[in-house]
C-alpha cells in the first residue's frame, strides 16, 4: 500500500505500541473523559460515500504532547448489512487503526485510547482526515458488503459529551441483546482448564447460559481467550448433540469430561445438581447445597461469614465440594449463574432455592421472581434446618407448597 | 527483548541494583521496569511517581466480577489490557509497572492468567524488562512474566546469604520450564571478598559475576530522599552494575 497514504499500512504494525515519549498527540485514554467510537448502520440515502468530516480542531491545531477528546462515528450502508453486524464492524476500528504505521489504538466503546507517533506525523499523517481515508479504504476493501461508508471525527469536547449518552445507550442495548443469547443459538461452548493444577479432574464449561465457576470466564471471555491464544487453557468445545435439553447434557461436553477428568467422569449435566453435576475445583464464587430437611437448595457465597443454615460455614462446605469432583447436591457456581434462565433448570431453578445470605438475596433481587423473593429465608430469618422448615411453611414457599413442577 | 530478574533475600540491595541496571540499560534501549515487591519502592529509587498497581487492578476486577457490573460485550482480557496500560508509569526511556500487594484469599487463577498475558504482551514492545523481585520467589515462580533470560541473585557477603542464593538457584530450576542464565553478585563487600565466602560460592556452583563494595555515596542520597539513580557515575555501585552489564553482554 506504499504511496497511497503518507505512511505504510498493514498487519505488520498491529503489535506496535507507542510510548509516551514518542507520541505527537494522544486521543482518549485515562486522562480524557470524553471519548467513544460507534459504528451505525444507516440507509443508502443517509450515507454520503467516503465523506470524512472533522468536527472541532484537527491534529495541526492541537498542541504536541497533549491528550484530547475524540468521538469516532462511522456510518455504513449496504443491502446485505444487518443491524447485528454493527459491533463486529466497530471492532474493526481497533484492527484497522493498528494497521496504520505509527498509530496505536486500544480498547473499545467509551474506553478508547489512541496515539499518533511523532515520526508518522512528520511523514504526513497530520490530519484525522488521513486516518479516515485509511480506515475507509480498509473497510471497503476488506468488507465488500459495505456499499457506502462515511466517518466523522469529533474532537470538540462539548460535542463529544453531547453524543456520548447516545453511544452509551447503544452499548447497553447491545449488552442486553448479548445477555439474551441461549445455548441453542450457538455451536461452541468454551472450556477452561486453568485450575487443573490443583484439581486435576476439573474442567469448567462456559456456555451463553452458564458462567464458569469462578465467575471470571463467561462465554464471551471464553471466545475472546480462545481467539487470542488457541493453544492456551481456554479451548473451544463443539457442543455436539443435545442429549438432554433440561439437564443440559451435550455429547461434546461428555466427550470433553472423559478426556479432561482423566476418565473419572463420562457425563456432565450443566444445569442440575444431581447425578452428574458439573465438577467444582475450589474457585467457585458460591456453593449451591442440598438441604435434605426441605428437599431444596441453599446458596452461600465465599464472603459470607458465620454459619449457614446447615450449621457449618462456607469454608467447611467448600472443603466438601472442591477438588474437581462431581458431588451430588453440592455444586460450585458463579454468582451470575443465578441470573441464567437455565439455573438448575432440571431441579426446579430458583424456585427450588430456600435459603441465601441476605447480601446475595438483595443483590439478585431483580433476577428473582416477585412471588418468590419474600419466601427465601436468610441468616436473619433462620439459623438451622428446623427453623427453616417452619419458616418455609409459614411463608408458603412455592416449592414446599408443591406448586413448582419440574420440567420434563 | 531481554528479561532480567533481580532476586535475593530482603535488604541485600536488589532495589538499588535493579534501579541502576534499569538506568544503565535505558541508555541502550527502552526499558520496562517491573516492581514485584509489594512494598513498591523501585519507583522512589528511579525517581518516578506511582499511582496504580497491578494488585489494585486485580482487586477491582474481582470486585466487578462479584458485583456482575462488567459490560457483557467487552472481554475481561481486553479490559485488563487497558487497565495494565493505565497502571503503567511512563517516562522518557523507562516505563514502570508495580505489582503491588499479592491477592487475598479467594480465587485468582483466571485473573492472574489474564494479567500475565497482558503483561507479557506489554513487555514485547521493550528492549529490556527488569524485574525487581520481592524477597521470596513468588513472582518468579508463578506471577509476572513467564520467561526470564537472566536471573541475577544478589547476596550479602555472609554464608547465610550464599546458602540462600544457592537454594534460590535450585528452586528456580525446579519451578520454571525455561530457565535462562543464573548469576550471583555479592553486594556491600568491605575490604575484599572473605576467603570463606569465596570458597562457599565455588562449592555452591553459583556463577559469580560481580563483587560490589560498600558504597559511601548512598547514605547522603538516602538522607535527602533523592532517587538512588543519582549516584555519581564513579561510585562503587555504579561501577559494579556497569561491570554486570558488560559481562552479561546486554
Ligand atoms: N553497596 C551498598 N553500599 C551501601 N548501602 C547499600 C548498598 N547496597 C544497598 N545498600 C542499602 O541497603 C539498603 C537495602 O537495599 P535495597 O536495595 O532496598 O535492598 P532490597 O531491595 O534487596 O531489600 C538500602 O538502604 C540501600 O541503600
Ligand atoms: S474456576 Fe475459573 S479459572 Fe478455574 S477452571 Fe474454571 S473458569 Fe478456569
Ligand atoms: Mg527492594
Ligand atoms: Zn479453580
Amino acid at each position: 500500500m506504499a504511496g497511497m497514504f503518507p505512511v505504510d499500512v498493514g498487519p505488520q504494525y498491529e503489535g506496535e505500541a507507542i510510548r509516551k515519549a514518542d507520541f505527537y498527540v494522544e486521543f482518549g485514554g485515562p486522562d480524557v473523559k470524553s471519548k467513544f467510537e460507534l459504528v451505525t448502520l444507516k440507509t443508502m440515502n443517509e450515507v454520503e460515500h467516503e465523506k470524512i468530516e472533522v468536527v472541532g480542531p484537527d491534529i495541526p491545531e492541537l498542541t504536541e504532547g497533549g491528550s484530547y477528546p475524540l468521538g469516532i462515528l462511522i456510518d455504513v450502508a449496504g443491502s446485505e448489512i444487518e443491524k447485528e453486524m454493527e459491533p463486529v464492524f466497530e471492532r474493526r476500528i481497533h484492527l484497522y487503526a493498528n494497521y496504520i504505521e505509527g498509530f496505536w489504538h486500544m480498547a473499545q466503546r467509551n474506553d478508547i485510547w489512541m496515539r499518533l507517533h511523532k515520526n508518522s506525523y512528520k511523514k504526513g499523517l497530520n490530519s484525522l482526515k488521513e486516518i479516515g481515508k485509511i480506515l475507509i479504504f480498509l473497510y471497503t476493501s476488506e468488507i465488500p458488503i459495505i456499499e457506502k461508508i462515511s466517518t466523522t471525527f469529533i474532537t470538540d469536547e462539548k460535542k463529544v459529551e453531547e453524543f456520548l449518552p447516545k453511544a452509551l445507550e447503544v452499548y447497553k442495548a447491545r449488552d442486553e441483546r448479548l445477555k439474551g443469547i441461549r445455548e441453542e443459538d450457538v455451536e461452541e461452548f468454551y472450556s477452561c482448564s486453568l485450575c487443573q493444577s490443583f484439581a486435576p479432574t476439573h474442567i469448567c464449561i462456559a456456555t451463553p447460559e452458564r458462567v464458569a465457576n469462578c465467575g471470571a470466564i463467561n462465554w464471551f471471555d471464553g471466545r475472546a481467550a480462545y481467539k487470542l491464544d488457541p493453544e492456551g487453557p481456554v479451548q473451544e468445545v463443539k457442543k455436539g448433540e443435545c442429549l438432554d435439553p433440561i439437564r443440559g447434557e451435550y455429547s461434546g461436553c461428555n466427550e470433553l469430561a472423559v478426556v479432561k477428568s482423566l476418565r473419572s467422569y463420562d457425563r456432565v449435566y450443566l444445569h442440575s445438581a444431581f447425578e452428574h453435576p458439573h465438577t467444582s475445583c475450589g474457585c467457585f464464587q458460591a456453593i449451591c447445597f442440598y438441604i435434605p430437611e426441605a428437599d431444596a437448595f441453599g446458596i452461600v457465597h465465599r464472603d459470607f461469614v458465620g454459619n449457614t443454615v446447615m450449621d457449618v460455614p462456607f469454608s467447611t462446605m467448600a472443603g466438601q465440594t472442591s477438588g474437581g469432583r462431581q458431588v451430588e447436591g453440592s455444586l460450585g457456581i458463579a454468582l451470575e449463574y443465578l441470573r441464567s434462565p437455565k439455573f438448575l433448570q432440571a431441579d426446579g431453578g430458583l424456585y427450588r432455592v430456600v435459603w441465601m445470605p441476605k447480601e446475595i438475596k438483595e443483590r439478585y433481587k431483580e433476577a428473582t421472581p416477585q412471588d418468590l423473593y419474600d419466601k427465601i429465608a436468610t441468616e436473619e430469618d433462620v439459623t438451622n434446618a428446623d427453623e427453616l422448615v417452619d419458616f418455609l411453611k409459614r411463608v408458603g414457599h412455592p416449592w414446599v407448597k408443591g406448586e413448582v413442577e419440574l420440567p420434563v | 527483548m531481554t528479561t532480567v530478574a533481580v532476586a535475593g533475600k530482603g535488604g541485600v540491595g536488589k532495589t538499588v541494583i535493579a534501579a541502576l541496571l534499569i538506568k544503565a540499560l535505558s541508555e541502550k534501549g527502552v526499558v520496562l521496569a517491573i516492581d514485584a515487591d509489594p512494598s513498591t519502592n523501585l519507583n522512589l529509587a528511579l525517581g518516578l511517581p506511582l499511582t496504580e498497581t497491578v494488585g489494585r487492578v486485580r482487586e477491582d476486577l474481582t470486585e466487578d466480577i462479584t458485583k456482575g457490573s462488567l459490560p457483557t460485550g467487552v472481554s475481561k482480557q481486553e479490559l485488563l489490557d487497558m487497565k495494565i496500560r493505565e497502571a503503567l508509569v511512563e517516562s522518557a526511556r523507562i516505563d514502570l509497572l508495580a505489582m503491588g500487594r499479592p491477592e487475598g484469599p479467594g480465587c485468582y487463577c483466571a485473573a492472574n492468567h489474564m494479567l500475565r498475558l497482558s503483561i507479557d504482551q506489554l513487555a514485547k514492545s521493550y528492549d529490556y524488562t527488569v524485574i525487581d523481585c520481592e524477597a521470596g520467589m513468588e513472582h518468579i515462580s508463578r506471577r509476572t512474566t513467564r520467561d526470564i533470560d537472566i536471573l541475577l541473585i544478589i547476596s550479602d557477603p555472609t554464608i547465610r546469604g550464599v546458602t540462600a542464593a544457592a537454594r534460590m538457584k535450585e528452586l528456580m530450576k525446579e519451578l520454571r520450564t525455561r530457565t535462562g542464565k543464573i548469576y550471583l553478585a555479592v553486594n556491600r563487600v568491605k575490604d575484599g571478598l572473605p576467603k570463606e565466602i569465596g570458597e562457599a560460592i565455588n562449592k555452591s556452583g553459583l556463577n559469580l559475576i560481580a563483587i560490589i563494595p560498600e558504597d559511601p555515596n548512598i547514605a547522603p542520597l538516602e538522607v535527602k530522599g533523592a532517587p538512588l539513580v543519582e549516584l555519581p557515575p564513579d561510585s562503587p555501585l555504579q561501577s559494579g552494575v556497569r561491570e554486570i552489564v558488560t559481562k552479561l553482554g546486554l
